[in-house]
């Protein structure tokens, strides 16, 4: 429906309308689209702040989790092996019978 | 420039703004930036850093809405939709704190009365100045309840239809045009002596 084809009940009345057309909207300052984009990234750096705060949680969890595999592996490397090899049984026994053989010796017998 | 060509770029700003493309959301507000800020002025009743923060954070509701924005009709009346949601939100938040700007420096009726007297005794020669006719103006609408206010702006300065506005208002055809009726009679009251002074 046409604005000037309207019946006169449903608009403002041409009194009334030339009165409001006197005082027209006030336009947007000339700064107002770059203001909006500088708030518009400024809220986006600060979400990839907060999201950055947000994250430690699991990167400090990730890397408490890769420090203790770490320490607990060095000293697994570190500890020594309830496990004696064949090798050091027979230079046990082998310095024994030595042993044995200089008291002997000694002895004189 | 056809309103369709409009609409259309409208859209297309939409999806690339979906992407995150600041160039096209900088177009986007440099073309209704004057729509969004008038309405928001025109409701809070002059400009000011609360008209510039309110047309910034619609813009900005633009923005994050736009991945999810469905072209379900006219862009300008989703965005007045914003807008009004926006602005209604402001003046009930203010309502709450007891400080709506509305009502921080309205005109009594004694000085409307005053103004009125003022402008009948004048004589013919003497015409209404327009800085005082607009000033007039302007609290006469600054005192007409948000709906109405918003009806009134919508109709007469972004002179759009009354099936638009209801869908801005969320409203009937015939509320909107209910309050349009109550608006225009609060206005003929309150500028009632103004009438007389022109004619």
């Amino acid at each position: 429906m046409n604005k000037k084809n309207e019946p006169r009940d449903e608009g403002l009345g041409r009194e009334l309308e030339g009165l409001l057309a006197s005082v027209p909207p006030p336009k947007a300052p000339a700064w107002f689209a770059a203001k909006t984009l500088a708030r518009l990234r400024a809220e986006r750096i600060s979400e990839v702040r907060g999201v950055w705060f947000w994250m430690p949680r699991w990167k400090w969890l990730a890397a408490g989790l890769g420090v203790a595999v770490l320490v607990l592996g060095v000293m697994r490397w570190d500890r020594p092996s309830d496990a004696i090899s064949d090798a050091e049984v027979f230079a046990a026994l082998n310095s024994l019978v030595q042993e044995d053989e200089e008291s002997r010796w000694w002895a004189g017998l | 420039m056809g309103m369709g060509q409009e609409k259309t770029r409208d859209e297309d700003l939409m999806a690339q703004i979906a992407t995150g493309d600041e160039e096209a959301f900088r177009q986007l507000i440099e073309r209704h930036q004057d729509r969004v800020y008038g309405t928001v002025a025109k409701m809070l009743g002059g400009t000011g850093p609360d008209v510039e923060e309110l047309a910034q954070e619609i813009f900005l509701r633009v923005w994050r809405a736009a991945p999810r924005y469905q072209v379900k009709a006219k862009f300008t009346t989703w965005l007045m939709t914003i807008t009004r949601n926006l602005v209604f939100t402001f003046f009930e938040s203010k309502k709450s704190r007891r400080n709506e700007l509305s009502e921080q420096a309205p005109v009594g009726e004694e000085d409307f009365a005053t103004a009125r007297e003022a402008s009948l005794n004048r004589t013919a020669a003497d015409e209404l100045s327009g800085k005082e006719l607009a000033e007039a103006v302007e609290k006469a609408c600054s005192e007409l309840p948000h709906g109405q206010r918003m009806v009134v702006h919508l109709r007469q300065h972004e002179g759009m239809e009354f099936e638009e506005i209801a869908k801005v208002m969320g409203m009937s055809l015939t509320a909107v045009k209910a309050l349009m009726f109550r608006a225009r009679e609060n206005l003929r009251e309150k500028l009632s002596g103004y009438f007389r002074a022109s004619n």
